[in-house]
């Protein structure tokens, strides 16, 4: 139980880390240059609503995160949508496609 | 070819006498309406045609354009060309924002202004072109047009040297035209002579001393003839200086 416990703390902080190092890629591939990272909330959208950010950003993304992470966001097959919904959504894809 | 329109309003960016503190904060003034996330995008090629436009029309004008520029954005395409050369992925804001139309279409966005937008590379014709595009639009029942002619000097690769197709500076004249109204009277006609006094950049500074100055005409040749621009006498101001 208690190793379990630890596990999950242990999940927890490498995927905050992930969140933040995923706020400062986005301020950065797209030029947010008033935005630092404690003002994005991981769950807060990032797209039209939210961060505010288009179609070009999410291109732009994705490229940034196959050059980081080398993780590729296929539009054909994966769930866009729900990918780029938050920073959440994106550390928990990334995290799952590196495993 | 001849034909008459009425010049509203003209502004010209940056300043053709320099000062460098009081324009970087006059251009911060120009730029304040434009939405943040739209801003990041702005070049500084886009960023003086906003400031030579937005002196022309106020934030809920909704106008036909018509953009003019020899080289656009070759800076941007040219380094995308060394990424690609590097073997480099490139990126789709740099790319989006790499073709000739990118500036229009930043403008369109930020001014939520959805009339017709036509952009012109006009080659040797120079100036003339946007003109005609423009006066074609006030033709067709448009009550004013904006023109915005625009570059800035060409990345050193290109070999530019002999031809007159680079100026020295980057500017953004802008000019509001009309059918009828209030305004300076213009006459634009075509002449038979030829010559060549250069495209574009090269133009544009004589174009700007022409409506600056009391010079009452200015004639720009090509090398396939020449197009004339004449200050007319009119009921609302008289042939001489026209005020910005």
């Amino acid at each position: 139980m208690t190793v379990y416990w630890i596990f999950l703390a242990h999940k927890e902080n490498t995927m905050s880390s992930l969140e933040d190092d995923l706020k400062q890629l986005i301020i950065d591939s797209l030029d947010l240059e008033d935005i630092s990272v404690e003002d994005i909330d991981s769950q807060e959208a990032l797209f039209n609503e939210g961060l505010g950010l288009d179609s070009i950003d999410a291109l732009e993304l994705g490229l940034a995160i196959r050059k980081k992470y080398n993780v590729r966001i296929d539009a054909e097959k994966d769930d866009v949508v729900k990918i780029f919904a938050s920073v959440a959504a994106l550390a928990e894809f990334i995290e799952s496609e590196r495993h | 070819m001849q034909q008459d329109f009425i010049l509203q309003k003209w502004a010209v960016w940056p300043p053709l006498q320099a000062d460098a503190e009081q324009d970087l904060a006059r251009q911060g003034e120009l730029l304040a309406s434009v939405p943040k996330m739209l801003k990041r995008r702005l070049s500084s090629l886009a960023k003086i045609v906003f400031c030579a436009a937005n002196q022309c029309i106020d934030e809920h004008t909704i106008i036909p354009t018509v953009f003019s520029s020899a080289h656009g954005e070759l800076a941007k395409s040219f380094a995308l060309m060394e990424m690609l050369e590097a073997g480099e992925e490139i990126s789709p804001t740099a790319f989006s924002l790499s073709v000739h139309n990118a500036i229009a279409g930043l403008f369109s966005m930020a001014w939520q202004n959805k009339l017709q937008c036509t952009v012109v590379a006009p080659g040797e014709e120079g100036l003339a072109a946007a003109f005609i595009e423009a006066l074609g639009l006030l033709r067709e029942g448009a009550e004013q047009v904006l023109l915005v002619f625009y570059d800035e000097p060409m990345v050193d690769f290109y070999p530019f040297a002999p031809f007159k197709l680079s100026a020295d500076e980057s500017r953004a004249l802008a000019l509001r035209i009309a059918k009828s109204g209030e305004g300076q009277a213009v006459k634009m006609s075509s002449l038979p002579l030829t010559g060549n006094d250069g495209e574009q950049p090269v133009q544009l500074p004589a174009f700007i001393r022409f409506l600056e100055e009391p010079q009452a005409r200015l004639t720009l040749k090509t090398p396939r003839h020449s197009w004339r621009w004449e200050k007319m006498l009119n009921q609302h101001s008289s042939r001489g200086k026209l005020h910005g």
